[in-house]
């Protein structure tokens, strides 16, 4: 009598301890080997891609500027409706993105996208 | 004909002046204001202060307002301001990382065989 009702319990009660351990190892094992991570700042200089995504979304970001208007070729004050401040504000704002110091008078000449992805692409620092 | 090139001129001046006063001014305002919440509304009175003299034609008061504002910003200046790590004063400049196993220099000032 025992031993059936014993089976019985056993049949409906699971405890799959083996199957859910290498559920939890398996992500692990996983992650570490698809993921590459390098631990090395050497030769992390920027691909020209990420450099115009984030500048882009810099400029869409800034709150007088229409998104939609926004493209790489894009003049911030002929074509955005800028004024000057509102320029030095943006180079201001890709300055902290990028972790750059830009000297005065090159900021002040940046006035467009493709100046400023340019800029970007080329300086050594950008991060 | 040269006297409007001459005012064309100033005029350019004047306006790349004021672009970088304001460029600093925003600057030092992120300098003085340590997180981003009290730099937002102190950016925001700088921009209003800038923009309530927009309008203004006379060449001479645009003069002295520049020369006041510069004035203004070299005495709030920021005596410690912040500096990129990389750049000169920074926390890294100079800093340099050893040169990779296999590379080595040799001291030999000036008596090297050619």
């Amino acid at each position: 009598m025992a031993s059936a009702l014993r089976a019985a319990i056993l049949g409906h009660v699971r405890v799959p301890v083996v199957a859910n351990g290498s559920k939890l190892l398996a992500p692990l094992w996983t992650h570490r080997t698809t993921s590459v991570r390098s631990m090395s700042s050497h030769d992390d200089h920027l691909e020209k891609t990420q450099v115009i995504d984030r500048i882009l979304d810099i400029v869409k970001s800034f709150p007088k500027v229409d998104p939609s208007k926004v493209t790489p070729e894009v003049h911030f004050q002929k074509d955005l409706g800028l004024d000057s401040l509102d320029n030095v504000e943006i180079i201001m704002a890709i300055e902290e993105e990028f972790k750059l110091e830009i000297p005065d008078k090159e900021a002040d000449k940046i006035d467009s996208c493709a100046l400023a992805i340019e800029y970007v692409y080329n300086h050594p620092m950008a991060s | 004909m040269s006297g409007a090139a001459s005012y064309l001129a100033r005029r350019a001046a004047q306006k790349e002046r004021v672009r970088i006063l304001y460029r600093r001014a925003l600057k030092d305002t992120l300098n003085w204001a340590v997180h981003r919440h009290l730099f937002y509304p102190d950016a925001d009175a700088l921009r209003e202060r800038f923009d309530a003299n927009k309008n203004v034609e006379d060449i001479e008061t645009i003069d002295r307002m520049i020369a006041d504002g510069e004035s203004q910003y070299n005495k709030w200046r920021h005596p410690d301001p912040y500096i990129v790590p990389w750049a000169p004063g920074g926390s890294k400049f100079t800093r340099n990382p050893e040169p990779p196993a296999g590379i080595e220099i040799v001291y030999n000032y000036g008596r090297e065989d050619h």
